[in-house]
């Protein structure tokens, strides 16, 4: 699955760092580890590379280096989420859960199907509880509800929240009045009657 | 698309009203609007009825479906059947909200009313998220959407599209290959 170039999201996500293992010698970069003062960096070493470093030096004929799946996307987290996704909080499992999976079914890995389908999983678990809290929490602190979603399902929250409450505004009555724009509250424009007198 | 602007599209409905003025018949670019003689019923289009309402200038008659009994075996039908029943009217929820608003003296019942009609819709609404919710986790293709009306859509549309959007990259990730490099975004 390709990035969208422009989306925000996607930017950010590609600043996560990946577990991975150097394959062959990087000369004289070593100042990018600091673990190590050599001026090399050796071949077998582990690092923490981002996300578009990784995608862009990844390649299967030359084995630069080799990508380790973070624990999230491991069999054991695996297991979890097939069982009850609703129960994860998927914002401290790295916000980007769903975007960063699909990322990394690019590093040819042999669970790349069960990745995959269990993204797909996931997503559809916890499809029901997003839509119901979204749909019914009209102008309350939702805090307590989003804190556990990750940055998609964020977005549609969002979406079912501003359905919910163009809809409720309008049947107050809310949707015709005219109200002043917060711009001009906030600079307190000053009216021609002042500048006059 | 704003529910005011589904509001706008309710208004176009037409509705009986008593004029107790008389003027000719108009012409108007939408449709011809019959003389207007006071005492006697006549038809127009919703937005002219709550003009003349504001101006004190006629008496609405409510449209058949907005009856207590009526409704009540609707709320009892929708509540009992699995799928969306016939709508009394496509806009039946704005024609509620603008009528039971500006003419509530002309209608009888006008809370009860208004109170069944809330009832209608929260069951829909229900089932709607209902079927929202059967669609995705079946990851079905398609779904029939007999019998609902635009205001219902549009409480949902953005959600339902964004998150079948999600569905969808999700799902192109099991079919490695076939549409790496096919999707550019301009």
């Amino acid at each position: 699955m390709e990035e969208n170039f422009l989306s925000l999201d996607d930017i950010l996500l590609s600043h996560e760092r990946l577990p991975i293992r150097t394959e062959i010698t990087f000369p004289r970069l070593g100042f990018l580890e600091k673990s190590s003062d050599t001026q090399d960096i050796a071949e077998g070493t582990k690092m923490e590379l981002p996300l578009w470093l990784s995608k862009a030096l990844y390649e299967r004929k030359r084995r630069v280096l080799s990508v380790e799946l973070p624990k999230v996307y491991r069999e054991g987290w695996r297991t979890v989420f097939n069982a009850d996704p609703n129960v994860v909080d998927l914002h401290k499992m790295g916000p980007y859960y769903y975007s960063l999976g699909s990322q990394m079914l690019h590093f040819d890995s042999p669970e790349n199907p069960d990745i995959a389908q269990t993204l797909l999983q996931t997503f559809i678990g916890r499809f029901r509880r997003t839509m119901d809290s979204s749909q019914n929490a009209y102008n309350e602190d939702t805090s307590a509800l989003v804190e556990r979603l990750d940055c998609l399902e964020k977005g549609l929250f969002r979406s079912g929240q501003s359905g919910l409450n163009g809809f409720q505004s309008w049947e107050k009555g809310q949707a015709t009045q005219l109200t002043a724009s917060s711009l001009v509250l906030n600079y307190r424009k000053r009216k021609i009657t002042d500048i006059q007198s | 698309m704003d529910p005011s602007e589904v509001e706008f599209l309710a208004e176009k409905e037409t509705v009986k009203i008593i004029p107790n003025f008389s003027l000719d018949k108009i012409y108007l670019i939408g449709g011809d609007l019959g003389p207007f003689n006071p005492g006697l019923p006549v038809d127009v289009p919703v937005w002219l009825a709550l003009n003349l309402k504001q101006r004190q200038k006629c008496r609405i008659v409510p449209p058949e479906w907005m009856d207590v009994e009526k409704l009540e075996e609707m709320r009892e039908l929708e509540r009992k059947e699995n799928t969306f029943t016939p709508v009394p009217s496509p806009y039946y929820m704005e024609l509620t909200k603008l009528l039971l608003n500006h003419a509530s003296d002309n209608i009888p019942k006008a809370d009860e009313i208004r109170t069944l009609v809330k009832d209608i819709w929260d069951t829909r609404i229900a089932k709607l998220r209902l079927s929202a919710d059967s669609f995705i986790s079946q990851q079905e293709a398609h779904a029939t959407l007999d019998n609902l009306t635009l205001m219902e859509i549009n409480t949902i549309r953005t959600f339902l599209l964004d998150s079948l959007n999600c569905m969808y990259k999700l799902r192109s990730n099991l079919q490695p290959g076939s549409s790496k490099g096919k999707f550019a975004d301009y």
